[in-house]
């Protein structure tokens, strides 16, 4: 029998496992992506660089926010070795309990992930991998612990980056950073679990300038997650860049004064360059210290007590508290008057006592009807404007007087909300027709039923940013730019939409006696506003004494007051309001004023005495319900 | 006569090639995959790669050895040479373990793994006691005492244990088929127990054929086991994808045409009804086989299932405990066409230790992610290429020692071939055995050197046997 055939078979298997075997491995390499995926996860990490965020100045160049290095101690589970929890412990200012807690909240918190298949939600907790043990330690607090750490394996330093604000001042303004949440994280890429987001501010308005661009770095990483090399020389790297400076219209120091002169008061300060429409200071009173909401650590331990205290130091007053201006209103009573040609500037109205006024001469021009406040005056002048006799129906007439009214009111920015560059701002209240119709009803209501918005009360609302864009605009005799905090991104200038000049609706030669009447307010006797006199320095104001109810029950008075100065060339425009002072405007909040004028303009406060009576004032307590 | 010949007359010199290349490309991959960058000199002998020239320096020098002994002593002394490896298989085991395995004999500061020359040792006995025989007729006796020669030292071997090597050993049932042995005597035996007494069958095609039928089974068990647990991917314009039983009845169904083929160019022109039944039952017949493992599969139990599953290495769990040949399939495939180039392995690197093993039993990885397909294609073939010299060479023999001889070597190389790269590409367990010539280690490189050795002298001396 022959048995040579049999090599046949032999060499057929032989051939067919080759055939079999590069057919595979083509498949493998060539057709199949899977494996090229599989290595990527495997192997390439890509590893992302978060760059510190913008750094922040003022307009004179102080630094506002900054980055402070802290440090996190980092763990991974599986490089520990026979650890001594009570030695580790009292390494950290921990108890034993604490250190055990947090060994357990890492295991099950964290890197927890949700399959997009199955929808299980599923720790992806790994021993070789590290996690914060302690997150944000200072280097003070670091340092007590670094030199001992290596009598623990396992535990090392990492070096993180988060937000100092040297001036603990404009908390309210600057905002504050937090974590992201999952849907942040879902909507935007850049962010992953542990990002720092801009809450409130204008770390929230401006947060992605402020974050800059995220590097990428490609990574070749060992079984034990250990950096071995850059994936292919960093060919596809990208480098971190960290966004230009930031340069804020505010002056770092003016904002300090105002926090400091309001200091036990509610109320608000706003300041504007009338020129620019840079906000200088924005005062919201009380505040708190924004080093007090950096990092979770202190968040966790600080956030409560601010969001439960009873003044709501978080709440942005001079962006998003509606108060009824006063009188301060008449001011633009009487632009609107004489632009509709109802009153000219020489009218008077004599002082009826219709409506409550104190004791002064009648008011022979709009001037004096300033100078004086007087209230018959402004309900006489604004009946002109609301019914204008274009209709015989008195309440047809108001309805087309008030909505004429209204346009030249929201023309000056006011009832509607301006779009600066502050997180939370509100319109205030400027009625039109529509919103009486609701009240009353159609054609229901006539001047004499909403007479009080003559004299800034009922119904109209603004907030403290309106009052000061009020002197803003007078003082540049017609036109605005929108207030905003940010002067300059980089060397890029502001943002283009506060390039553009905002006209009102009324000419320029109409502005002429409504000034002259605001510098006789605070400059000639008789004014309201005496207190804000500044000796060599002409300042143009005009007071706001507001009537408010909590309830039914009558609180003590608001003071309020706006001014710009000097009168020629208006270099800082100003309104102040002080919640239930008890007073008029002109006792409070004009010497309030007239001080941020002069440590603005003259760098210094010459009316000590001022200063004085305001840091010792003593306020009637609101009245409960 | 055999005087006057000089000494390379004979000489193989395209087997020999072929052994240089495959160690040139060996120590190449192992320098480009331990590469240690303050070690730069490929001859540093406190580096791997350093200690594997070493070796192949070692090597080369013992196959000159056996180059100038007469090939007259591996007959003469077939059974001390057997009872030597033997004596050392025993020695091991006495031996304290490493690694849980007691497969080291240590001489000084060198290790020595006996398993590796027992197979020399084997095939030399194998050779002698068949070209001893007479195969024509068969009997119980010759078949027992063949399979006792190979299942002595695999007991020993399992003992140790060494899983891969013991299934190395079964590579010379394959030597035995090729040389005639059958196992009728056994299988007719079993047959008359069952009731059929009518049939009085010489032979039997189940008998005569039993080894590579069992190798074929085993293999297609095994990788229906593999395959057709996963789905199948194909991406050439639109993603699809197809369940990886009907990869399996494709691959099986394009086998069989190309089967088909082969064989009808191979046989005479009056046999291509032959080729083409063959063809037709051998698909079926694997269709049936696959089938039939497949659904058994399905049927087990979870826990056995699971336990087959650990075996080869499926489990679904890609960063347990298992992910040795998930990771090393990552390496290969994500080596591409033309691969990453040379000590750009990123998945198989030695540094990044992503697959462990990977400058011994897992080489062929840093090899395929390097180089790609051109690479891996490359080396299969050389591999497929220097086994079908090593059967030329044997066919050519006039004597049966050297021709079975030959076939030892071929059908072990085979083997190694087979598992070693099978387990990179799903097509085998996780086995550690190494890739022949090419993995680092002292005893693999030499117990395979000299194995080629004695076979290129015995070949050399052909001419001076007489039938």
């Amino acid at each position: 029998m022959k048995f040579e055939n049999r090599k046949y078979v032999l060499i057929s298997i032989l051939i067919l496992i080759g055939v079999i075997y590069i057919l595979k491995l083509f498949y493998m390499q060539v057709i199949d992506e899977r494996w090229k995926l599989r290595a990527q996860q495997i192997a390439e990490k890509k590893r992302e660089i978060i760059p510190p965020r913008a750094v922040v100045y003022d307009r004179n160049g102080n630094k506002v926010i900054s980055n402070k290095t802290y440090y996190n101690l980092m763990m991974v589970e599986n490089n520990i070795k026979s650890l001594d929890t009570n030695a580790f412990a009292k390494l950290i200012g921990r108890s034993v309990q604490e250190v055990k807690e947090r060994f357990i909240s890492i295991v099950k918190g964290e890197g927890k992930y949700t399959n997009k298949h199955t929808g299980k939600t599923t720790s992806n907790y790994q021993k070789i991998r590290a996690y914060p043990f302690l997150k944000e330690l200072t280097s003070e607090e670091i340092s007590k612990i670094a030199p001992h750490l290596w009598k623990y394996p396992g535990f090392y330093e990492e070096v993180s980056s988060m937000r100092h604000y040297p001036y603990s001042n404009g908390a309210n303004i600057l905002g504050y950073l937090s974590e992201v949440n999952q849907k942040e994280i879902d909507a935007d890429h850049f962010y992953k679990p542990g990002s720092r987001i801009g809450r409130s501010g204008i770390e929230k308005y401006y947060e992605k300038v402020f974050r800059g661009r995220k590097g990428i770095k490609y990574i070749v990483t060992s079984a034990l997650n250990n950096t071995v090399g850059s994936f292919e020389n960093g060919k596809y790297d990208t480098i971190a860049e960290q966004a230009d400076p930031i340069y804020l219209g505010l002056d770092a120091d003016l904002q300090a004064y105002g926090e400091m002169i309001l200091k036990n008061k509610k109320g608000c300060i706003v300041a504007i360059e009338p020129s620019t429409g840079e906000i200088l200071a924005l005062v919201s009173s009380p505040s708190y210290d924004p080093n007090l909401l950096i990092g979770n650590r202190k968040i966790v331990e600080n956030y409560p007590a601010l969001i439960k205290n009873k003044d709501k130091p978080l709440f942005p007053r001079p962006l998003a508290s509606e108060y009824m201006p006063g009188s301060i209103l008449k001011l633009i009573q009487s632009l609107i008057g004489m632009q509709e040609g109802v009153i000219s500037k020489n009218s008077s109205f004599k002082c009826t006592k219709i409506i409550g006024c104190h004791k002064h001469p009648t008011a022979r021009n709009i001037a004096e009807a300033i100078q004086v406040s007087c209230n018959p005056y402004y309900i006489a002048a604004v009946k002109r404007i609301i019914q204008q006799g274009k209709e015989r129906n008195h309440f047809k007439d108001s309805e087309i007087g008030l909505n004429i009214w209204a346009k030249y009111m929201n023309s000056f920015g006011l009832g509607v909300r301006l779009d600066t560059d502050l997180i939370g701002i509100r319109p205030g209240v400027i009625p039109n027709s529509k919103y009486y119709d609701k009240w009353y009803g159609h054609n229901r209501w006539k001047f004499s039923t909403i007479r009080s918005i003559s004299i800034g009360q009922g119904e109209t609302q603004l907030t403290p940013l309106q009052l000061a864009n009020i002197a803003v605009i007078i003082a540049n005799q017609g036109w605005y730019y929108t207030p905003h905090i940010v002067k300059s991104i980089g060397d890029e200038g502001p943002l283009k939409k506060f390039l553009k000049k905002k006209n009102t609706m009324v000419d320029e030669i109409h502005f002429e006696p409504v000034i002259e009447g605001m510098r006789r307010c605070v400059n000639e006797p008789g004014g309201t506003a005496r207190l804000a006199k500044i000796d060599g320095i002409t300042v143009c104001g005009k007071t706001g004494t507001i009537e408010n109810y909590k309830g039914k029950i009558k609180q003590p008075n608001h003071s309020a007051f706006i001014a710009f100065a000097p009168q020629k060339e208006p270099k800082i425009a100003v309104s102040v309001f002080v919640e239930n002072a008890g007073a008029s405007g002109g006792v409070w909040a004009a010497p309030i004023a007239s001080l941020v004028i002069e440590r603005y303009l003259l760098k210094k406060i010459i009316s000590l005495d001022k200063e004085e009576k305001i840091l010792t004032a003593k306020f009637p307590t609101p009245k409960k319900q | 006569m055999r005087k006057n010949q000089p000494l390379a007359a004979n000489f193989d010199w395209i087997l020999l090639f072929m052994y240089v290349a495959i160690l040139f490309i060996g120590i190449s991959t192992i320098y480009s995959v331990a590469y240690n960058p303050n070690h730069p000199n490929i001859f540093d002998f406190s580096q791997k790669y350093g200690k594997q020239i070493l070796w192949i320096g070692i090597s080369l020098f013992l196959g000159l050895c056996v180059f100038l002994i007469d090939s007259d002593i591996y007959r003469k002394f077939a059974l001390p040479i057997y009872s030597f490896v033997i004596f050392l298989l025993i020695i091991v085991l006495l031996m304290p373990p490493i690694n849980g395995a007691r497969a080291w004999l240590s001489i000084g500061s060198m290790g020595i793994q006996p398993a590796e020359f027992a197979k020399i040792g084997t095939a030399i006995i194998l050779a002698k006691y068949l070209s001893l025989v007479n195969l024509n007729q068969q009997n119980k006796k010759i078949i027992l005492i063949s399979n006792a020669i190979i299942l002595f030292p695999m007991a020993l071997i399992i003992l140790q244990p060494d899983a891969g090597t013991f299934i190395v050993f079964t590579s010379f049932l394959f030597v035995l088929y090729r040389e005639g042995v059958s196992y009728d005597p056994i299988i007719l035996s079993i047959l008359k127990i069952l009731p059929f007494r009518s049939l009085h069958y010489k032979r039997t095609w189940l008998g005569t054929h039993f080894i590579p039928i069992l190798f074929i089974v085993i293999f297609l068990s095994i990788t229906t086991l593999l395959v057709s647990n996963e789905n199948i991917v194909l991406n050439f314009n639109k993603k699809k994808e197809i369940s990886g039983y009907w990869g399996m009845f494709f691959f099986l169904t394009v086998f069989c045409l190309i089967a088909y083929f082969f064989l009808r160019y191979l046989f005479p022109k009056r046999e291509r009804k032959r080729a083409l039944s063959i063809s037709i039952i051998g698909f079926f017949l694997a269709l049936s086989i696959s089938s039939t493992v497949n659904y058994t599969f399905q049927k087990l139990p979870d826990h056995q299932k699971e336990r087959i599953e650990l075996v080869l290495g499926l489990r679904e769990d890609p960063d347990g405990d298992d992910y040795n040949r998930n990771r090393a399939m990552a390496a290969v495939g994500s080596g591409g066409f033309f691969g990453r180039g040379y000590k750009n392995a990123i998945v198989s690197s030695v540094k990044t230790n992503h697959v462990p093993e990977s400058e011994t039993d897992f080489i062929f990885c840093p090899f395929a992610e390097e180089w790609g397909f051109i690479g891996s294609f490359f080396l299969v073939s050389l591999y497929i290429l220097m086994i079908l010299r090593i059967i030329f060479i044997a066919e050519r023999q006039k004597a049966a020692f050297n021709r079975i001889y030959a076939y030892s070597v071929a059908m072990i190389l085979f083997y190694h071939f087979t598992i070693n790269i099978g387990m990179n590409i799903e097509f085998s367990p996780v086995i550690g055995i190494p890739l022949p010539f090419f993995s680092y280690g002292g005893s693999s490189i030499m117990s395979f050197s000299i194995m080629i050795f004695i076979l290129l002298k015995l070949d050399s001396q052909r001419k001076d046997v007489l039938n």
